[in-house]
């Protein structure tokens, strides 16, 4: 095991010798700094031994903004200039925040990007100068702690973040004035903090187990030769160990059948009461609840909570776990029994049921012995080591894959996927396009990332047009859409006319539109809605098709049909015109197909005039052999 | 490196259908161990950018050469065909029928008394069905009987997408 390997001799060199590099967990509630010094891992603490800096950042009138621990003293007192969890703002535009509601306590503005912006006593904060505060904070610690300063940091995002929010991330770091060696997904993290690689003889497949407040993630990765693979990752971004809190608080007041309608107090009474239980349950088998200080007129009698009574509560949520870590064992293509590792991560791996549960469904036992909470920093500071140039030889490799699928808007509001999820990056990808009208010289690329089939249900990346096409008609340029995705997971976009040679090219900068609980619904949707997508998907297609259709025998019966039908076919026409516009404009694309194969019935002859006369016309006065 | 090299020659392969797919493996993981943008860190822009391409072009190599249909349309694609291209649809009709019929025994799996049994035994089926292509198109591909080859990868296409549509169907029913 890493933790008790003792460093050889000449394999660590001197302390000034090497250059020095953090690795930073920016979390939501907490951040924390970790390095690698004589060969281990440690996270960094502060003048009075504190490891943990929580992320609020408290700004005054003339002086430098407060972070950690101060700040988060004057959140009840000074709550309109002191400002917690913005890591949930990163990446977000100002209508995603106003959705966010009355959790957050600030006065909002919105710049012109449409980025959110806090008002402060010390003037306006967007979300990405509020981490850089707190980075600020991070680095000062590395710095004093290492005695210099540092080249670089590896900064941990979570594995699902998106785009935007990578890239917010990335330039909260560049504000605080840091080098990014590199963006490191928060689960792959966690595998490197136990230093599997370090031991030759140690390969195979790898499940990390993320369990936090609010979110779950599973990422499943290889190890061969020193080189970490990750495989797939996913998980459920609204599953947390809150939802044991809020089931364990929902069972008491059943069980004191106190009303369903609860005041904020009241509400926040059951949680606490449903924390410390959980809690104690870790040491004890059970343990009285006491009512005693309920904010409410009415008294309640003790109530008594068993650890068998507790795990009931809890398995239908971890159910909800287990199912997403299966899923995403399927996506990897590995089977439970191949799991040789699992490495816990997050506060609520704390659970012992969560343990056993996790333990039970693998048939192994867990890796837990580093603190949840400073696993992720502490894998950070050993990929900032390598990055930095620290160690030679086989060096620990990192290979990463993409979170959520990237792909352009094209006809009738549907994606067209470029790039799959779980698709191993660096990656770059090229797709054609083409005109839809005679004559367009223009094309309006619309970038999106995300699971469903439709753009709305997609978060907007970036939207850019391409110009000077030349005219030509419908079908004949070919445009060319290239995605190129770095090793942070970052993309830059570039279009190009083939025939033309007309280029134009963005790198993704956030464009802002989805709220946290929209990417949250978004990722548990693409699971759940894959019907639904379908039907929709069908309904656009077959509402594209209709209207093709609808317009080509308008103009033909503009062009020809006086001429070349009775009034009478003309009528049968416009009859099965209007059924099918009455089908198009409805729900049900059944509906609307079975409308378009009447209508081509109702058609054929028509069509088939059309072309006898247009023949005629061309061969009217020439010769056989003129052909 | 050389990125336009043909994927079979950057991991210094010869351009055949048959490879070992742990050696694969292993020399592209020797090759990301020497190219990834992680080793270029404290270069310069440019040297960064050119791991990046470098990278995104063995994991493109990659995905094409692990995967055997992937791998024959590339070969094809070598030789100047277009195995996919949307106008080339003919396929033999005793195929298409056998096609119709296993899409239809999909379908009724999902109202099985026992699923699971139904996927397994379709699953082995394709399985079968794929590697007899996959040999035929070796053979083919060997003796550069094109034409041959293309008939194999496209038949071969259609049973890989049943194979994902059995995974597709397999995950939805034991969530």
């Amino acid at each position: 095991m890493a933790l008790l390997q003792i460093a050889e001799p000449g394999q660590s060199a001197k302390p000034h010798q090497r250059k020095l590099a953090v690795g930073i967990d920016l979390g939501t509630t907490h951040s924390l700094v970790a390095s690698v010094r004589s060969g281990q891992a440690e996270t960094l603490a502060n003048s009075r031994g504190e490891h943990l800096l929580p992320s609020v950042v408290r700004y005054l009138a003339d002086e430098l903004p407060q972070v950690g621990i101060k700040a988060q003293a004057h959140l009840v007192d000074d709550a309109a200039n002191t400002v917690m969890s913005v890591k949930r703002l990163m990446g977000r535009g100002i209508d995603d925040v106003k959705r966010l509601g009355e959790s957050m306590p600030y006065l909002f503005e919105a710049c012109d990007q449409g980025m959110p912006l806090i008002n402060t006593v010390s003037g306006l904060k967007s979300p990405v100068q509020v981490s850089a505060d707190i980075l600020r904070a991070l680095v000062q610690r590395g710095e004093s702690s290492l005695g210099g300063e540092l080249v670089g940091a590896v900064i941990t995002v979570p594995a699902y973040f998106d785009d935007a929010q990578r890239q917010a991330t990335k330039d909260a770091a560049q504000l605080a004035g840091i080098q990014v060696l590199r963006l490191l997904n928060e689960p792959t993290a966690a595998a490197v903090a136990y230093g599997l690689e370090q031991d030759q003889q140690e390969q195979g497949t790898i499940a990390v187990f993320d369990l936090g407040g609010g979110t779950f993630d599973i990422s499943i990765l290889r190890l061969e030769q020193g080189v970490f693979e990750v495989l797939a990752t996913g998980g459920d971004s609204a599953l947390g160990g809150d939802d044991f809190d809020h089931a364990l608080a929902e069972w008491m007041r059943q069980e004191r059948q106190i009303p369903a309608q609860l005041g904020l107090a009241e509400q926040r009474f059951l949680l606490r009461l449903a924390r410390a239980g959980k809690e104690l349950l870790s040491d004890v088998c059970s343990t009285e609840l006491s009512f005693d200080g309920w904010p409410g007129d009415a008294t309640y009698a003790d109530l008594e909570l068993t650890r068998e009574r507790m795990n009931l509560l809890l398995d239908p949520i971890i159910d909800k776990a287990v199912r997403a870590t299966k899923r995403t064992l399927r996506d990897a293509k590995v089977a439970l029994g191949d799991i040789a590792r699992i490495v816990m991560v997050g506060g609520s791996t704390r659970s012992l049921r969560v343990q056993e549960r996790v333990a039970d469904l693998f048939q192994q036992p867990l890796l837990t012995d580093i603190d949840p909470d400073r696993v992720v920093a502490l894998g950070a500071a050993r990929q900032a080591d390598v990055l930095a140039g620290n160690q030679s030889g086989e060096e620990l490799l990192l290979l990463d894959v993409l979170p959520l699928s990237l792909g352009l808007e094209t006809m009738g509001g549907l994606v067209e996927r470029v790039i799959d999820r779980n698709t191993p990056i660096p990656v770059a990808r090229a797709q054609e396009f083409t005109t839809y009208q005679d004559g367009q010289t223009a094309m309006a690329i619309h970038v999106l990332q995300g699971e469903r089939e439709l753009v709305q249900d997609c978060r907007s990346l970036s939207r850019f047009d391409l110009r000077g096409i030349p005219a030509m008609a419908a079908g004949a340029a070919k445009i060319r859409v290239t995605f190129q995705v770095d090793a942070d997971g970052l993309l830059e976009v570039s279009a190009r006319e083939l025939t033309s040679g007309v280029a134009a090219s963005v790198q993704v900068k956030p464009s802002y539109g989805l709220s946290d609980v929209q990417i949250a619904d978004m990722i548990k949707a693409s699971w759940t809605n894959v019907e639904d997508d379908r039907s929709a998907r069908s309904l656009r297609e077959q509402q594209v098709e209709a209207d093709r259709l609808g317009e080509a025998i308008t103009m033909a019966l503009a062009e020809d049909g006086a001429r070349l039908l009775t009034s009478q076919q003309q009528q049968v026409i416009e009859n099965q015109m209007q059924q099918l516009v009455v089908a198009r404009n409805g729900h049900d694309h059944h509906a609307i197909a079975k409308q378009i194969e009447e209508m081509a019935k109702a058609s054929d002859a028509f069509a088939a005039m059309r072309m006898d006369d247009s023949i005629k016309l061309a061969l009217a006065g020439k010769s056989v052999d003129q052909l | 490196m050389d990125i336009s090299q043909d994927y079979f020659s950057c991991y210094g392969l010869s351009c055949d259908f048959s490879l070992d797919p742990v050696a694969l493996r292993q020399s592209h993981r020797q090759l990301q161990q020497q190219h990834h943008p992680d080793r270029f860190v404290s270069k310069s822009d440019s040297d960064q950018r050119r791991a990046v391409q470098i990278t995104a072009y063995l994991n493109q190599a990659y995905a094409t050469l692990s995967e055997p249909l992937k791998r024959g349309i590339y070969l094809l694609q070598l030789q100047g065909m277009e195995p996919l291209a949307p106008t080339n649809t003919q396929m033999p009709m005793d195929f298409l029928l056998q096609q119709i019929e296993l899409r239809e025994s999909l379908e009724e799996i999902s109202q099985a008394q026992d699923p699971e049994t139904q996927m397994d035994s379709m699953s082995s089926r394709l399985q079968h069905q794929a590697s007899q292509l996959e040999s035929e198109f070796a053979q083919a591909y060997g003796s550069s009987n094109f034409e041959i080859a293309e008939t194999s990868v496209r038949k071969l296409q259609f049973i890989v997408k049943l194979q994902q549509q059995l995974d597709a169907l397999e995950g939805a029913l034991l969530d």
